[in-house]
């Protein structure tokens, strides 16, 4: 903590109306993850807060279900395939964002971020149709492409921000000094970007984790994601184990972050 | 060791012509500068060299051989940018083993190589630093020996100096030179800089417009420029319009300028009646001590203590304003009349703009 205390040190110091209101931001972003998180302990029957007693059994009820733990499994898995071919395709596209100029570079960024502009909905039903055409309608596959698709932006964006930072010069010098363009990328590029990239594999997952709407409309026969086989069991029961799994979720998500605390710095990240 | 041809180099962007027909040659072991303000196309000229830009038209030859078909990555050449250009997630000793690693040489072969190349540009002892950790003086030594480690057949440096303070400056700029002459290597030097350029090189090429407007010795630039651009461009200078009366054998001519007539140097192709400049450089004139026969006569309007000397300008009937620098303790009013003596051998007559 004395870290943060000498951070803190230097900045001029912050108005009392500044730091409620900061305080009260908190507040609203916070309370309802301890709502969730402390719902889920209970030893009641209903989603309450404060939870009354403590118990885990929320937590072996969510494991004994199928549905819901092969909703988590499948979830998982998309999750990380995303996460690791949105950033290999994002990485290369700020590559090839980087090196066109002006008005084409724009139209560029703007095409690579278009799954953020246009309505999930749309993109959607646009997709259905789609992969009904060539097949693939009603598979994991098409799912999982959807799921890059939607998860892409966030990845592209993040890595293309970490390439700005990188001056045109290193590449110059890189192959001045005879190095190919692989090398350059390899030895020069990559290890500057790491952070951007690491970010945007992160986003793509808790991205891919997250989305409803498109897993909804291209699901397989059969097979739910995580939100989805959730959504299903709010549906008919109200039981707090939908808190053990929300719990779940955020863990998860802490997990992401603390990932990229530890492998590349928050600061350095942003 | 390796020549240079540069010939009627050509490259447009747009409407903007950045490179209109620029020839230079470097001799072997030479230092060529480009000199010139910013837009005349002396790092366009640098960038073509280096093969990170393509010329639309013209030829770069080396030792003869056309290279405008070799990537810039098996040019073999050496080049030292104005923001160092280190890699910022490597130490300074893998920074200047980049390339030999590259030439997949062997560790014991890179150490070594890197360890005398350190010496020779007098940073060992950081070779475990990061580029961040150490100063900007010495981030240009690192950016500089990453080059030399390779053995360059020609060293190219854009502005090296622009971001370190005057000190510094100083202190790389002669390491620049030392090296460059211990090792005999051919280099191309662009800078906005003169008195950077006068004391660095040995052909100073100055840049005007995407051409060259000269091409030569520091010294003739200084003293034999071919035009009023590349006076201005070369130091602190007077001119004074005039007409030349009549030439006096070779690149000698009569000229009469403020109430005097005086036989001057010219530029060999300037003739009789053309539109002309006197070019006297402040150091040339002095004010005429009692009984000296003085070639001006004039009213002092300006004067400044600079320490080690005084700045004064004065003003002559005919309009026209020299300036001068006397001795410190040289008695000066403002408002005084004087004399003013002129060193003939360093009066130049030129046309106002080279045909």
């Amino acid at each position: 903590m004395s870290g943060t205390a000498t951070m803190f040190a230097h900045q001029r110091p912050v108005g009392l109306g500044f730091a409620v209101l900061i305080a009260l931001l908190y507040v609203f972003l916070l309370v309802p993850l301890v709502t969730i998180v402390g719902a889920s302990f209970t030893a009641g029957l209903l989603i309450e807060f404060p939870p009354r007693g403590f118990s885990l059994q929320w937590y072996r009820e969510f494991f004994a279900r199928r549905d819901l733990v092969d909703g988590l499994l499948l979830s998982l898995r998309i999750g990380a395939i995303t996460a690791v071919v949105t950033t290999v395709v994002a990485t290369m596209a700020a590559l090839c964002g980087q090196v066109l100029s002006g008005r084409k570079s724009g139209w560029f960024q703007l095409g690579m971020t278009l799954p953020l502009l246009v309505p999930e909905l749309l993109t959607a039903v646009g997709l259905l149709f789609f992969l009904f055409k060539i097949g693939l309608g009603k598979t994991v596959l098409g799912l999982q492409m959807g799921h890059i698709l939607m998860s892409f932006p966030y990845a592209y964006v993040s890595i293309t921000a970490a390439l700005r930072q990188v001056p045109a010069s290193l590449d110059e010098a890189s192959a001045s000094l005879g190095a190919t363009q692989w090398q350059t990328f390899r030895m020069v590029i990559l290890p500057l970007i790491m952070p951007g990239v690491v970010m945007g594999a992160i986003f793509a997952f808790i991205n891919s984790f997250d989305l409803y709407t498109i897993s909804l409309l291209l699901k397989p026969l059969g097979g739910n994601t995580l939100p989805l086989a959730l959504f299903d069991f709010l549906t008919y029961e109200f039981k707090p184990t939908a808190a053990a799994a929300a719990t779940i979720s955020i863990v998860l998500s802490v997990i992401g972050v603390a990932l990229v605390q530890k492998l590349v710095g928050l600061q350095r990240a942003f | 060791m390796a020549t240079v041809d540069v010939k009627n180099l050509r490259k447009r962007y747009d409407d903007f012509v950045a490179l209109d027909g620029v020839s230079i040659a470097a001799r072997s072991g030479e230092l060529v500068t480009l000199l010139g303000p910013s837009g005349c196309g002396k790092s366009t000229t640098l960038r073509c060299l280096a093969g990170f830009l393509e010329p639309d038209g013209g030829e770069i030859e080396l030792d003869g051989q056309s290279i405008l078909a070799t990537p810039s990555n098996r040019r073999g050449f050496g080049v030292v940018f104005q923001n160092y250009a280190l890699f910022p997630h490597m130490t300074v000793a893998e920074n200047i083993g980049y390339g030999l690693k590259l030439r997949k040489c062997s560790a014991d072969e890179i150490k070594t190589r890197v360890h005398d190349v350190m010496s020779l540009v007098k940073l060992t002892g950081l070779e475990h630093r990061m580029p961040r950790e150490i100063s900007g003086g010495q981030q240009q030594r690192v950016a500089l020996a990453r080059a030399l480690v390779l053995k360059p057949k020609l060293l190219l440096l854009d502005e090296p100096l622009a971001n370190l303070d005057a000190r510094l400056r100083d202190e790389v700029r002669w390491l620049i030179r030392d090296l460059q002459q211990q090792s005999g290597i051919t280099a191309f030097y662009v800078t906005h800089d003169q008195s950077e350029a006068m004391a660095i090189s040995d052909m100073v090429a100055v840049m005007k417009k995407g051409r060259v407007a000269q091409f030569a010795s520091p010294r003739e630039i200084y003293q034999k420029p071919v035009e009023r651009y590349v006076a201005d461009f070369t130091g602190e200078a007077n001119f004074l319009s005039c007409r030349p009366l009549r030439a006096l054998g070779e690149g000698r001519m009569r000229v009469r300028v403020g109430g005097a007539e005086l036989d001057v140097e010219c530029v060999p192709s300037l003739k009789p009646d053309d539109a002309a400049e006197l070019l006297l450089r402040p150091e040339s004139l002095a004010l005429a001590g009692s009984g000296e026969a003085a070639t001006f006569r004039g009213k002092i309007v300006k004067s400044a203590f600079l320490g080690a000397s005084q700045h004064c300008e004065i003003a002559l009937a005919d309009g026209g304003v020299l300036k001068l620098t006397t001795p410190p303790n040289t008695p000066v009013r403002i408002g005084e009349d004087v004399g003013i003596t002129v060193d003939r051998s360093h009066a130049w007559l030129m046309p106002e703009v080279a045909a």
